[in-house]
């Protein structure tokens, strides 16, 4: 199948998962100081203008992936890289040298918030094309989370060209933006339950920043 | 005096980097004992931080808040502390970065603050950082510690070569290291050979003091 390119996303940044990814796990905690508020919602703003969320996905079968094959058995998944671009990382980078380290801090959060968004995104935009064929999907699964080795890297950008949507993977397997997310999904009638997305499911720091936020702990 | 300090001490707590600098520049105007403010004053205000952070009181913004307010006072203190040629303890030396094939920065830029704001005197080199550059750093700056950040498995092992570089030119025994990130932790500190493991900025300012004896 052609790669699927969506270039221009529309995303909301959610206040909650940015406070959540700045430390604020209890949202009913304490009041928060008022300028932390107003350095927030300038953080959030800012992001908003700086972000370019784009995505690319392509439904391949699991044993098409190059590596080591953890998903040879499932005959239909989708592999996705999408972005928010550099712009906003960017920014980060000349307010910390400023010195401004709690807007470069805020707007960091703001960055990975809206990352996680347009992953969200081409999430539901997968499930929803998958839905048009009577099919269902798993949750997402990613390189360097659960037992999916980050190694495993190269194999999905072999078969996702990132470069379309100006992503590229460094030597080390890191994506660059860094503010980018790949992800595989599992299409069938009763697709399966990827093993790498276990990490949060099986594990008891409920209280983690970092916790995909609809999946609990079991 | 004792007002003084209390009132140092809660321009930190509170984040108030104006207020503090106007605390440090009075200290100075009235030629009050530096090292008395300094201690009494702005430390036990950036350890008060450091404490409520711990207890999940303070979330990152404040704790970046109380930080650079006790930056502000230190930067209009520390130079008159030089001048007068106080006898304060001197100060640890660190030179941090994030290793080779990494270039997140923010985490450890986040841990150059706080132990700047806990008096280290801090090299930063930055991210995408060689081996051989953390020693050389280290060695040109005479420092005590070295802490190396690395967010990814696959640059993890080049805190490894950090270490196997400090042993060939024979520093090891002098210079303390110190690992982090999201995918280290206690064993793997162990495992190459690091002298400590820091989850996050104000555990590395706790084990920075315990391998230093100083800051």
């Amino acid at each position: 199948m052609d790669p699927v390119i969506i270039e221009k996303i529309s995303i909301d940044i959610d206040r909650e998962e940015v406070m959540r990814l700045l430390g604020r796990i209890d949202s009913e905690a304490g009041e928060i100081d008022a300028r932390v508020v107003r350095a927030v919602d300038r953080g959030i703003e800012e992001a908003g203008r700086l972000c370019e969320p784009k995505g690319i996905y392509v439904v391949a079968r699991g044993k098409d992936l190059p590596g080591v094959g953890i998903f040879d058995d499932l005959e239909r998944m989708a592999f996705c890289v999408c972005t928010i671009g550099s712009r906003l990382e960017d920014k980060v980078t000349s307010l910390t040298t400023e010195g401004r380290l709690l807007d470069a801090v805020i707007l960091d959060s703001a960055g990975s918030a809206a990352a996680e968004a347009t992953a969200r995104y081409m999430d539901e935009l997968i499930a929803e094309e998958a839905s048009k064929t009577g099919l269902k999907t798993s949750c997402r699964a990613s390189p360097g989370y659960g037992d999916w080795d980050i190694r495993e890297q190269k194999g999905l950008f072999s078969l996702v060209d990132g470069g379309k949507i100006g992503v590229s993977l460094s030597e080390s397997c890191m994506m660059k933006p860094r503010k980018s997310v790949s992800f595989a999904k599992h299409i069938d009638k009763k697709p399966h339950r990827l093993r790498s997305e276990n990490s949060c499911r099986n594990c008891d720091i409920d209280i983690c920043p970092y916790r995909i936020s609809d999946i609990q702990p079991e | 005096m004792r007002e003084h300090l209390k009132s140092c001490a809660q321009a930190v707590l509170d984040g108030e980097s104006e207020i503090a600098e106007e605390l440090a520049r009075l200290t100075l105007e009235k030629k009050m004992d530096l090292l008395e403010v300094i201690e009494n004053g702005f430390v036990a205000g950036i350890r008060e931080v450091g404490k409520l952070w711990e207890e999940g009181i303070l979330f990152l913004p404040e704790l970046v808040m109380g930080a650079e307010a006790m930056k502000a006072a230190m930067e209009l203190l520390q130079p008159a502390l030089e001048t007068e040629g106080s006898d304060r303890e001197k100060v640890g030396h660190v030179v941090i970065g994030t290793i080779e094939g990494d270039i997140h920065d923010i985490g450890k830029t986040l841990v150059a603050t706080m132990l700047s704001a806990n008096g280290f005197k801090i090299t930063d080199l930055g991210a995408d950082v060689p081996a051989v550059r953390f020693v050389d750093e280290a060695e040109k700056n005479d420092a005590d510690c070295i802490a190396i950040s690395a967010l990814l498995t696959t640059t993890m092992p080049g805190q490894k070569k950090v270490i196997e570089e400090l042993d060939k030119r024979s520093m090891r025994s002098r210079v303390k290291v110190m690992v982090g990130g999201a995918p280290c932790d206690e064993k793997w500190a162990a495992e190459i050979g690091a002298d400590g493991y820091a989850g996050d900025a104000v555990a590395a300012v706790s084990l920075a003091r315990s391998l230093t004896g100083r800051g």
